[in-house]
């Protein structure tokens, strides 16, 4: 599939969350608290974060529909640290999910983009998925959370 | 027609890198199943005139040149290079002449002498490759098995095609992304220019495409443009110290994923838009490039003050890489020249040199003078010499020259090998033949007190016998003498695109 530039980077997050201030769109957001009685933790951890400075914004989806949409099933902002951070979610119920996130390095709230909508903060994706001059494919960031009882980890490294 | 007015050369290879597609890059990685560097060095075996497209190891430490003939001593600067050098790591060869890493060639000149330093552009993914001894990211037609993200253009971004002095520093220049600010004394890599760094834009001009042809008029201003291969065009004016001034974007309907030059009057931008598109289903993103016989070549012309498009015109279908100068008459209409293709099969035949391949019938092009009437109709005039790398004098870009100087091939081959000055105010041309056994690069006009019938012309030429490079400099009012200075390398360097002279 063909995806033109300034397209392809405006939708590695959707307007709804990235053209607001992200502090509020992401404290709107519940934190996700699983009814089932078999439950897994993910541990995500980002790597390669360049500074110290400002925040790093991530968001978990459940399902292509939700990632694609751009609702969240969760969230979490965290203060960047030089090197690598770790999130928490937990009891997640069964199914399929994809993390994305960015590194908001001068703190302002917002995913930066020049005029043709090209990043210029850090971001990334679950599994390490590899950005081309675009978002990688929805295939390449899920991954499965099973019923088990146990924990998982997904590690990535922030695109700068 | 003579024979000599056919032309047929491939102009040492005319351009720069372009921009990088949108997802071009996306697809899955494919395997090389080509050797193309086995391919290489087949062919080089049997054509030395192959080895200036030859992978570099390694930078050129400070070399004295030996000089034939007698230098000016009105000439005291640096003439700059920039050009594609880093070809290949390990067993991976680029596919086409536009992939590789630029390296920075400076030609000190003055006090009776010439010393000559070449020097990769240490760019980030340079540096990232050089530490891995292997390429990292997939090029704009070469696709590797094993590939890292490409985050933003810059990660792949070569500057590997022009350069330029700005304020303290010298630009090499790219055209997919951001300009690489240059110390002017290590020719190290500082960083890329953020062109709206302490500016009302802030980070929003941060990565944006930044052609590799500026235009930089008499009063120092800065004018550029940088294409997105979804059609739109970012336009730059700055300072000459390269602060930005004014930027301005234009959505058109051209995304065949390639402009590489403009042009500017005194008022005007002129944007030139080549008979080229795209084929969707072709992999690689020079490789996916077509020409199209029935579309016409377009000309935008934008209002330097406000950025907004003034009128647009259309001219026979052509493709050109290059353009030398344009001017503005009394009367509202635009002269401008083009060293005008019929076609773009000079595109793909750079990639085909770089695999060794044959090239039986190469691509010709022709300096063709467009005159742009205020009525909105057009004229033009088509020479009969071969024409590429066209130049005028710094002083009179956006004004009116009496002189363009370019390349050309006058021995019927693949190579250029001549030089030539047009004069639009006789009707005429002189030439210089080099000979068949050069391979002759861009040369550049050298005014003196901003005066075109006096001063130098300037440029490199490879000689494939010897394997030297040896730097030429004329007068320009005697141009047909040849070289009053040629001064050798004992050595060759890469062939390269573009450059520029900057007195000391």
């Amino acid at each position: 599939m063909k995806i033109q530039l300034t397209r392809a980077f405006n939708t590695i997050f959707d307007n709804k969350v990235a053209q607001q201030p992200l502090s509020a769109a992401f404290l709107t957001i519940a934190v996700f608290a699983s009814t089932a009685s078999q439950a897994q933790d993910l541990q995500v951890e980002i790597a390669g974060i360049s500074s110290n400075e400002g925040k790093i914004y991530i968001q978990l989806f459940k399902g292509e529909d939700n990632f694609k949409n751009g609702v969240a099933a969760a969230a979490s902002i965290v203060d960047a640290k030089e090197g690598q951070v770790s999130v928490n979610f937990n009891s997640l119920s069964a199914g399929e999910y994809a993390v994305r996130y960015f590194h908001d390095e001068d703190n302002d709230g917002q995913f930066d983009t020049n005029f043709l909508g090209i990043p210029t903060e850090g971001y990334g994706f679950s599994n390490n998925a590899k950005a081309n001059f675009g978002p990688p494919n929805y295939s390449d960031i899920k991954f499965s959370v099973s019923d088990e009882n146990t924990k998982i980890v997904n590690r990535s490294t922030v695109n700068y | 027609m003579q024979r000599r007015y056919l032309l047929k050369a491939m102009a040492a290879v005319g351009a720069g890198l372009s921009l990088p597609h949108a997802n071009v890059f996306g697809q899955t990685a494919v395997s090389n199943t080509i050797n193309v560097k086995h391919l290489f060095n087949q062919a080089i075996q049997k054509d030395d005139a192959l080895i200036g497209l030859a992978d570099v190891q390694q930078n050129y430490t400070e070399q004295s040149l030996k000089i034939d003939g007698k230098l000016p001593k009105d000439i005291h600067g640096y003439f700059y290079r920039n050009g594609p050098a880093k070809h290949e790591r390990g067993e991976q060869r680029y596919q086409h002449l536009f992939e590789g890493d630029g390296m920075l060639q400076r030609f000190a000149i003055g006090e009776g002498k010439i010393k000559h330093i070449g020097k990769f552009v240490n760019t980030p993914k340079y540096a990232h490759e050089e530490s891995a001894k292997r390429f990292m990211f997939d090029g704009p037609d070469t696709k590797l098995t094993v590939s890292s993200a490409v985050a933003h253009a810059d990660t792949i971004n070569t500057a590997n095609t022009n350069i330029i002095p700005v304020g303290d520093d010298l630009w090499a220049l790219w055209e997919g992304g951001s300009a690489s600010v240059i110390d002017k004394a290590s020719l190290s890599f500082k960083n890329f220019a953020n062109l709206g760094e302490n500016s009302q834009y802030g980070d929003k001009l941060k990565r944006l495409p930044f052609s590799a042809h500026p235009k930089i008029e008499a009063n120092g201003d800065i004018w550029n443009f940088g294409y997105n291969a979804a059609g739109t065009i970012v336009l730059y004016h700055l300072s000459a110290q390269g602060k930005t001034k004014n930027v301005g974007l234009i959505n058109t309907d051209f995304r065949a994923g390639m402009l590489h030059d403009f042009l500017i009057t005194h008022k005007h931008i002129l944007l030139i838009l080549p008979s080229i598109t795209k084929d969707a289903s072709a992999h690689g993103m020079f490789t996916s490039i077509r020409f199209n016989k029935h579309q016409p070549m377009k000309v935008m012309v934008l209002d330097k003050n406000t950025l907004k498009l003034a009128r647009q015109y259309e001219l026979p279908p052509g493709f050109a890489f290059h353009f030398g100068n344009a001017w503005e008459e009394a009367d509202g209409s635009i002269y401008f020249d083009a060293s005008l293709y019929s076609d773009v099969k000079i595109l793909h035949e750079m990639s085909h040199i770089m695999q060794g391949k044959h090239i039986a019938k190469p691509a010709t092009s022709n300096t063709c003078l467009y005159h742009l009437k205020a009525n909105g109709s057009v004229d033009y005039q088509r020479l009969k010499e071969n024409s590429e790398f066209p130049r005028v004098s710094n002083y009179l870009t956006g004004l009116k020259n009496r002189y363009l100087y370019h390349v050309g091939n006058t021995h019927d081959g693949l190579w250029s090998d001549s030089i030539y000055r047009v004069d639009w105010h006789n009707d005429t041309v002189e030439s210089y033949d080099y000979g068949k056994e050069y391979i002759v690069e861009e040369h550049i006009p050298i005014a003196q007190d901003n005066n075109e019938n006096n001063g130098y012309l300037i440029g490199t030429a490879l000689h494939v016998p010897s394997k030297r490079t040896c730097l030429n400099i004329f007068n320009v009012a005697k141009l047909s003498d040849g070289p009053i200075t040629r001064a050798w390398l004992p050595y060759h360097l890469p062939l390269g695109f573009h450059g520029n002279y900057s007195a000391a």
